[in-house]
């Protein structure tokens, strides 16, 4: 494929949608969002581009395989979960921290949130390699 | 101190782990270097011990917590440290002795690595304090044990012994299971120590023969008693050094421990009393007996091993002080001499290439020392003065004619096993180092002086031990009476000493003896004999049954399979459908008679309704279209209908899933819908009639369970609760995502972990397809 406007438009809104599902990822505890459905945009991202390009390309981008971006979403997950044990509570248990910064405000931070990252990463992990796996095996654009 | 214990322990397992790193590193000396880690836990065990004394009700304690209300705690008192003791101490040499043993076998790391492993489980099996931690501890060593007994894996004998080891050790942990979370379920805890200091004992309780059942089953299963007793011969195919490991302290020992660890809160009552003697007394006849026709100078040694085990699970059963006091001793004697005597039937097969005692001759000349230890290790296996093994039967012999009602059953059943004992020490040594005339030399591999020395320490420190042990038995005097204490005896002090006066106890001893010698001077024809019994027994070999067991269960687990995975999609689904129709059909009709609420209570909007008919209109559509691709997007707008709903009735977040959701699986299907062949009616109407009916039926039941769920309250509903919480703990105002993320969890944990699991196994379906393709693109490249 050598349409050279058609390119430049999806790496823009591969960015643009990456940039959305970070945004939804982080509100998520706020207003409706959250990981799952910020990782589900993300892949509709990476899918519109390997329609285009082929999976090949997604993998590229990616850097790592995608079993391996699962990996790391369950590595965050169990992070989440076992981090709380080593400060004398039950596994799970969301610790937080609030303060009061100068330009961000009131904040909140807390385990929940590398859990929801971990959910985040691992689900479109997931969405990715059965994507890609199906695209591998129908030659889709290669 | 005690700290150091647990460090000890944990170091072991540590060392298991990094053993194949060490191995890279020191390579043949890897035995060498591991031997530090239990000769250092058998040196803090022995200052233990020294911490124990004056006091032989005293008791150790010491605990590493790891998690709230999950803590290691070990118990240290006079029975755990005999163990420890022997089992650290025996797991030095024998690491030493492997360093050497095994330097020409391939895959090392692999070896001291269950090795190790395998000796930490022991270590920890002997000094947990916890019912659950004992049996975790216990199922390592029956994995690990199964990775040593089969380790030369390319041998089809040794994979068919490490696996009925294993089958059988590991039927008997499950029964342990049981036995362990009965007894929690009873007394509240698992905490052995909590168990003893409140007294209780479950004798009194009805569940009380099933416990005692389950845990005698795992005991005997453990420790190869009758009628389990056939895979520890069969277990020879192990190399020596594990060989002697596991007969000597560990392993099959761990069944008498059990035995002697529970029997506080479970001893003692009749059938305890009949079950243990019954099939000790049978397995320790049974052992000496049969060890007398074998060639093999291992598989004799298992044989009397298994008639040791046998006495002691019978001296546990007789159930006085005297007997368990005579099965702790005598735990003692023969670790020390089965482990030693292990060893050196490794050392007679390194230099002479075979272990059958008839083929050798006259070795005394070529390895005096080795002859000179063997004989001291057999003096104890026959219990001649002045090796310890003369205490251990004296007070075995003692203990036994103490018995009032089954004595003239145990003890000529005793006294002809330690005939067999004295009979096949005096035949092994005579086979193994007296010279015959009429014989050729024996050409050696190696010579005694080019033999490493930490090759023949071994054998010889144990031999030193039980001659040291023997002469000055008041060593033993302590942590003996503290186990005794421990077990409930009355007195925890007693008195051990090799001469005890000219009494009852000694002319049976004498007796005992003369008959062994006479046995020997008539082995030919009673060896015949007891070839012929032996070939008789064959004619039901159990290895070979059990083994056909195993195979008919095999083959009826697979027609079971057959019968339920067969593999048809639909038919999965209808079964699961029509599963669905009856448990919710139940449930409703179940609870309370159906009344459908009034439809009139919220008056229906009319762009709700145009919604509904819609997708409606969408469903029918889908169902009745002859295209693929037509019916795919219909359905697609039966899913963006019902995200509408959502959005509508205020779910927002469910809403915005919906919708990507539906978008994944309609990019899906596009990208799939080329692929298939053409749409084609191929079910006759009948079968599609029956499935309308079916899914007629679980959409009906579907919408009760929603009415009866909405007009129903068989509880508070929680959400008031997480809606109230979800801002003050939850941190965040979208409760919905508070609940995924925090209040729930644990749930979603689970989802994910399914999910990429699913993942995973899309990969691994397509995965040859995959690679297949990318190389052919590669060589077009």
């Amino acid at each position: 494929m050598n349409n050279i406007i058609l390119e430049k438009i999806a790496l823009l809104f591969l960015r643009g949608i990456a940039l959305m599902s970070v945004f939804l990822l982080l509100r998520g505890h706020n207003s409706p969002g959250g990981g799952f459905i910020g990782a589900i945009v993300l892949a509709i991202g990476f899918i519109f581009y390997g329609i285009i390009f082929g999976s090949d390309r997604i993998e590229r981008i990616l850097y790592f395989n995608t079993r391996i971006w699962m990996g790391i979403g369950l590595g965050f997950v169990l992070l989440a979960a076992v981090w709380p044990v080593f400060l004398g509570h039950a596994p799970l248990t969301g610790l937080w921290y609030t303060g009061n910064w100068p330009l961000l405000g009131e904040i909140h931070l807390g385990t929940p949130l590398i859990f929801d990252t971990g959910i985040f990463i691992g689900v479109a992990g997931l969405i990715l390699s059965v994507i890609i796996t199906i695209m591998e095996v129908l030659k889709w654009n290669t | 101190m005690d700290n150091l214990l647990s460090l000890l322990i944990a170091l072991i397992f540590l060392a298991g782990f990094a053993t194949p790193l060490i191995h890279k590193l020191a390579g043949k000396k890897t035995g060498l270097l591991l031997a530090i880690v239990p000769l250092s836990l058998f040196i803090v065990l022995l200052l233990e011990l020294l911490q124990l004394a004056p006091r032989e009700s005293a008791l150790l304690q010491t605990s590493v917590s790891l998690l709230p209300g999950m803590d290691f705690a070990f118990r240290i008192d006079g029975l755990s440290l005999i163990f420890g003791l022997l089992i650290s101490g025996i797991g030095t040499l024998v690491l030493l002795y492997a360093a050497f043993y095994m330097a020409k076998y391939e895959r090392q790391a692999h070896f001291f690595t269950y090795l190790t492993l395998f000796m930490g489980a022991m270590i920890g099996l002997v000094f947990s304090d916890n019912l659950m931690v004992l049996f975790i501890f216990w199922e390592i060593t029956s994995v690990t044990s199964f990775f040593l007994i089969g380790f030369d894996h390319h041998v089809d004998k040794s994979r068919q012994a490490a696996l009925q080891a294993l089958l059988i050790t590991g039927f008997g942990g499950l029964c342990l299971l049981f036995a362990v979370i009965l007894t929690g379920n009873i007394t509240g805890t698992y905490v052995i120590s909590e168990l003893l200091q409140q007294s209780i004992h479950l004798g009194n309780h009805p569940q009380y023969y099933l416990i005692l059942a389950l845990i005698i089953l795992g005991a005997i299963t453990k420790s190869a008693q009758f009628p389990f007793h056939f895979w520890l011969p069969g277990a020879m195919q192990a190399p020596t050094p594990v060989s002697a490991y596991l007969h000597s302290a560990t392993m099959v020992n761990a069944g008498v421990f059990l035995l002697m660890r529970i029997y506080p809160i479970m001893g003692g009552t009749m059938p305890w009393k009949y079950a243990l003697m019954i099939t000790g007394g049978i397995t320790m006849f049974l052992g000496a007996f049969f060890s007398m026709g074998q060639r093999d100078f291992k598989r004799i040694l298992a044989f009397t091993t298994i008639s040791a085990l046998g006495t002691m699970i019978l001296l546990i059963g007789i159930d006085t002080t005297s007997s368990l006091k005579a099965a702790l001793v005598f735990f003692i004697v023969h670790g020390l001499y089965k482990g030693g005597l292990f060893m050196i039937a490794g050392i007679i097969d390194k230099t002479t290439g075979t272990r059958d005692i008839y083929d050798l001759h006259g070795l005394g000349r070529q390895l005096p020392l080795t002859a000179a230890v063997t004989l001291l290790a057999l003096v104890s296996m026959a219990g001649l003065p002045p090796m310890l093994g003369f205490l251990g039967k004296e007070l075995i012999y003692e203990a036994k004619m103490q018995l009032p009602d089954v004595a003239w059953l145990v003890l000529p059943l005793s006294v002809g096993a330690n005939i067999m004992m004295v009979a096949i020490s005096i035949t092994v040594y005579y086979e193994l180092f007296f010279r015959r005339k009429n014989k050729a030399a024996i050409t050696l591999k190696y010579r005694e002086r080019e033999l490493p020395f930490y090759f023949l320490a071994g054998p010889v420190l144990l031999a030193a031990a039980g001659l040291f042990l023997g002469i000055s038995p008041a060593f033993l005097e302590l942590p003996v009476g503290n186990g005794l204490f421990f077990m409930g005896a009355l007195t925890g002090s007693i008195q051990l000493s090799l001469w005890h006066g000219f009494n009852e106890v000694l002319r049976l001893s004498i007796f005992t003896v003369l008959s062994g010698i006479s046995v020997f001077m008539l082995r030919a024809p009673i060896t015949r004999f007891i070839q012929k019994m032996v070939r008789w027994f064959d004619q039901w070999p159990l290895p070979t049954l059990f083994t056909q067991l195993i195979n008919k269960y095999l083959t009826a687990a697979a027609k079971n399979t057959n019968l339920l995975q067969h593999g048809y999609h639909r038919f999965y689904l209808l079964t699961f459908f029509l599963a669905v129709i009856a448990l919710m059909g139940l449930q409703i009709f179940r609870i309370t008679e159906i009344d459908l609420p009034e439809l009139a209570a919220s008056p229906l909007k009319i762009h709700v309704a145009l919604l509904l008919l819609v997708t409606a209109g969408a469903v029918i559509y889908a169902v009745f279209s002859s295209s693929r691709l037509s019916a795919i997007l219909a359905m697609g707008v039966v899913g963006y209908g019902i995200a509408l709903l959502y959005l509508y009735y205020g779910a927002i977040d469910l809403a915005i899933t919906q919708f990507l959701a539906e978008t994944v699986l309609m990019v899906l299907f596009v990208m799939v819908i080329y692929y298939l062949p053409a749409f084609a009616v191929l079910s006759s109407r009948k079968s599609r009639l029956r499935d309308g009916l079916i899914s007629l039926g679980v959409g009906t039941f579907i919408t009760l369970v929603v009415l009866k769920a909405k007009f129903l309250n068989l509880e508070t509903p929680i959400s008031e609760y997480f809606a109230a919480r979800a801002y003050t703990e939850g941190h965040g105002r979208n409760i919905v995502n508070v609940i995924l993320v925090d209040f729930r969890a644990l749930d979603t944990m689970g989802e994910v972990t399914v999910l990429i699991l699913a993942a995973a196994g899309v990969y691994s379906l397509f995965r040859f397809q995959i690679k297949t393709l990318k190389k052919k693109k590669q060589n077009k490249a």
